[in-house]
């Protein structure tokens, strides 16, 4: 079940020497040993839909990739959890947890086609990190493969554990500076019984966000996503899922507090929102700029109500966006006229003031020269470097690539 | 600088009342709530209590120039030695750092300092319709800072997740007594994960200063079941096969017949005397969903073999039945002097296996062992009962641990799921992990804390982050880089 996705030339611009596609684990390590010695940067490779993320490397000699680690290693149906290797493709995952009526609850962007590896090295969610947060949450046991020429192994096959660090939340996000994850074993959930979406639509962006946050202050734990989209209007989705009777009941009580809209049911609800997170996929932005900003959940209104006219103002124009604004994120999709390096500095600069963070996600890489696409130096950088410094002391995984040029 | 000039710095940094150094003060921080015996203990030079967070890291910036180990605590509610100093240095006690800074409830977060007591954050955010999800069984004692040093879970982290999924952010002072903030309310942060990386870390990479911590909605409705079997094994079933069909309570606790018999006369819970042993389950939610549940679940049960299913749903009689789930530690005092238990994790799947042998090992070393736990995870509290007093006891309880430790890892278990490993069960490390696997966790300490200031000797195996022995891994690791000039 592995991904037919094959390496790129170049990483952000930067040409690729060599492919290697190990095996074990163990022969990952090798290759990352050797590569350390001889001084040569490694760019580990899943499926591919999240190349674009990151600094332009300084290197890349060696692509990595982990599409023949694949396998489902273990999976326990009454026990709730799955140990699968790092190359596995995330929709097959899915489909062998479907079988048995369980799930990983997360929708990110080209989900299907990216790797379990992949997913977690860049810590991705979608609108439904409302109710069921980020794999973060559901990682128990992680395997990595280190510049050290070691295998190390952390965690278990049990939903609850505190045997020694909680390594797995450290590399979740970690973009592969600190190993390779060659497999991970999740706590899987029981798939709802019943989903609806309920799509309304406002002249207002505050208007929406009012209703949303209406509807999250009365709708208990089984609202599952709040996205706001202006494709052409303000729009509002919610998904309600859970047992049959329940979604129905939520549902009625949220045309009462929505208004009318279109009442998706089961399969067309899935689908609907399965177009509205490739709509917003920073891969299939091409020319344009993809943004995530962060903020505190009470603030995303006030975001998404000020960015327009800033951005505007810098000669850009917004052609997507999207919130979630429970997360207090908002992904934004531009269209910077004349762009250059420095027009997307220009708007990185303006960015970073408007929220907490401001991460651009994705971009031409000419336009990357130079900054920082992960924003202002983050806190505690010295403590990250040490990190970094432990794990891989010459640099040798995706160099230049993470937050703070690391 | 000699003890007495320590002290000194140490009043002018916190002031003359929040320093301790007399011996008769001191003996109380060499315990934690572990057990004598199992955990070795070595008084404190001096333990402060430090106000802010500028005096903490003040504290820290002395502690580090008189090249003094810092062990920060808590309530001092820990059962594996986590807070008990090996090599003497300095205790921060952080139990005056209490007030809830701030409660946003648009948000859901609270502010809060380290010294906060669980239970009591909940008290306040209940009137405003939310609670802090980690709920251990210490609660109304131990501290939101000691929560985090060791990840604590508690009954309802089986629907709600453990400590790490309700810290959003948190304020450190590092070893270098430099002060650092970790994670705050909005998603993605850029670089490493330090607040996932803090949690569970037993207090050796930085000393947690403030937490911003998330709350969560109390439910529309809750529903209490009780479920009576005739023995362990088919409670233990009835737990797998709730699982397996796709339920996840917010709580699933079993007690076994030990248990019943002490804790049904002390508090009359009203669990069956003569059960062998009983389940506690908690569904919360909204109405329906919770009713239908609940049916669903009772059916489960009768179906695997329930003598008698029982439910409530007001807040008195779910209390109740709560009591004798909560204070059975306490009523342990009724059976022996003393017990002793672990909280090894086993696949839920081989629960009805793994609680045979607790009670042939119970068998072997003639040691009665008192089952009450976190059955919906697999998180066992094997208790065992004994009397420190009588000659061999003690030793006897710690064979049989040992025993009951590595059948759980054979079956892939874990060595805790919520207490941690401390000093305690640092011994077992190797049995789940190999060099390497321990390698990179050192590789985690030697970032934050490269001299080894913070809490020493806890977590990795006896001798492992001693000098010589990180010395010789530094050097594999030049030589293996082709650095050769250390």
């Amino acid at each position: 079940m592995h991904s037919d996705f094959l390496i790129p030339q170049t990483i952000d611009g930067v040409a690729v020497g060599e492919h290697v596609v190990p095996q074990t684990a163990e022969e990952t390590a090798a290759i990352l040993a050797d590569a350390s010695r001889l001084g040569q940067a490694v760019i580990p490779v899943g499926g591919g839909t999240s190349l674009a993320l990151g600094n332009p490397p300084r290197g890349a000699d060696l692509a990595l990739s982990t599409r023949a680690l694949s396998q489902v290693i273990d999976y326990e149906p009454t026990d709730l959890v799955l140990s699968v290797g790092a190359g596995a493709r995330f929709g097959d995952v899915q489909a062998v947890l479907g079988e048995h009526g369980q799930r990983l609850p997360l929708d990110p962007a080209g989900g299907n086609d990216a790797t379990i590896g992949g997913l977690i090295a860049t810590a991705r969610w979608g609108p439904l990190r409302h109710s069921a947060g980020t794999l973060r949450d559901l990682l128990i046991g992680i395997a990595v493969a280190h510049p050290s020429g070691t295998v190390s192994k952390a965690g278990g096959m049990v939903v609850k554990n505190v045997t020694g660090y909680d390594m797995p939340r450290l590399y979740h996000g970690s973009l592969g500076t600190l190993g390779v994850i060659t497999s991970a074993n999740f706590k899987v959930l029981p798939r709802p019984r019943a989903e609806a979406t309920l799509v309304t639509e406002y002249a207002s962006s505050a208007e929406a966000f009012e209703t949303a946050t209406r509807i999250r202050d009365s709708g208990g734990p089984v609202v599952a996503a709040l996205e706001i989209d202006d494709g052409n209007h303000w729009l509002l989705a919610t998904r309600i899922e859970g047992r049959d009777r329940t979604v129905r009941a939520i549902a009625e009580r949220l045309a009462g507090l929505a208004g009318p809209g279109l009442a998706l049911e089961q399969d067309e609800s899935a689908a609907w929102w399965q177009r509205y997170v490739a709509s917003l996929d920073p891969a299939t932005a091409h020319e344009n700029v993809t943004i995530r900003f962060g903020i505190r959940p009470r603030a995303t209104s006030a975001l998404v109500e000020g960015l327009a006219p800033v951005l505007a103002a810098l000669n850009t124009r917004v052609t997507a966006l999207g919130a979630t604004p429970a997360v207090g994120s908002v992904l934004v999709r531009l269209e910077v006229r004349d762009g250059s390096a420095a027009r997307l500095a220009e708007v990185q600069r303006v960015a970073v003031d408007l929220a907490e963070s401001a991460t651009i996600l994705a971009a031409p890489p000419g336009w990357k020269q130079g900054l920082d696409v992960w924003g202002a130096s983050p806190a505690g950088l010295v403590v990250m470097t040490e990190i970094r410094e432990q794990f891989d002391p010459r640099r040798t995984l995706n160099p230049g690539r993470f937050a703070g040029f690391l | 600088m000699n003890r007495d000039q320590l002290v000194e710095r140490l009043k002018a940094i916190v002031g003359p009342g929040a320093v301790f150094s007399r011996p008769a003060d001191l003996l109380v921080y060499e315990y934690d709530g572990s057990v004598d015996g199992a955990v070795e203990t070595a008084a404190p030079t001096a333990v402060v209590l430090p106000g802010n967070t500028a005096e903490v890291a003040e504290v820290v910036r002395l502690a580090r120039a008189a090249n003094l180990p810092v062990v920060a605590r808590g309530a001092g509610t820990g059962l594996s030695g986590g807070a008990v100093p090996q090599n003497g240095g300095i205790i921060i006690a952080l139990t005056r750092m209490n007030s809830v800074i701030e409660i946003d409830r648009e948000d859901r977060t609270a502010l809060v300092e380290p010294g906060v007591i669980n239970l009591e954050l909940s008290e306040q955010t209940l009137p405003l319709g939310y609670f802090f999800a980690p709920d251990p069984s210490s609660q109304r004692a131990c501290t939101i800072g000691g929560n985090v040093a060791e990840n604590s879970g508690g009954p309802h982290c089986l629907k709600y997740g453990v400590t790490s999924n309700h810290i959003l952010g948190l304020e450190v002072v590092l070893p270098d007594g430099s002060i650092v903030w970790t994670g705050g309310r909005s998603p993605g942060t850029a670089g490493y994960d330090l607040t996932g990386a803090m949690v569970g870390s037993e207090g050796m990479l930085g000393i947690v200063t403030r937490a911003l911590v998330r709350l969560t909605p109390t439910p529309d409705v809750t529903l209490v079941l009780l479920a009576a079997f005739p023995d362990i094994e088919t409670a233990s079933q009835a737990t797998s096969q709730i699982i397996a069909a796709g339920i996840v309570p917010a709580a699933l606790e079993m007690m076994d017949n030990l248990t019943i018999q002490a804790v049904e006369p002390a508090y009359h819970a009203g669990y069956p005397m003569d059960a062998g042993a009983v389940l506690l389950i908690e569904i919360d939610g909204i109405e329906d969903d919770v009713l239908s549940t609940g049916e669903e679940i009772a059916g489960i049960c009768h179906t695997a073999g329930a003598t008698e299913v029982r439910s409530a749903t007001e807040k008195d009689e779910r209390d109740l039945l709560w009591k004798g789930r909560k204070m059975a530690l306490a009523a342990m005092g009724r059976l022996s002097p003393n017990y002793y238990l672990h909280d090894t994790v086993v696949p839920r799947s081989k629960l009805p296996a793994t609680l045979k042998r607790v009670e042939e090992i119970s068998q072997d070393f003639d040691l009665p062992i008192a089952n009450v736990f976190h059955a919906g995870d697999g998180n066992l509290h094997p208790l065992m009962l004994f009397d420190r007093r009588k000659p061999g006891d003690t030793e006897r309880v710690l064979l049989a641990s040992k025993e009951i430790i590595s059948y759980c890892v054979e079956v892939g278990g874990a060595l805790s799921g919520e207490h941690g490993i401390g000093t305690e069960k640092r011994g077992y490390m190797t049995l789940v992990y190999t060099a390497d696997d321990l390698a990179a966790m050192a590789g985690l300490k030697n970032s934050f804390d490269p001299s080894g200031l913070f809490n020493p000797e806890k977590v990795f195996p006896k001798g492992y982050m001693c000098g010589e022995v990180r010395a010789l891994r530094m050097q594999a690791m030049a030589q293996k880089h082709g650095i050769y000039a250390l």
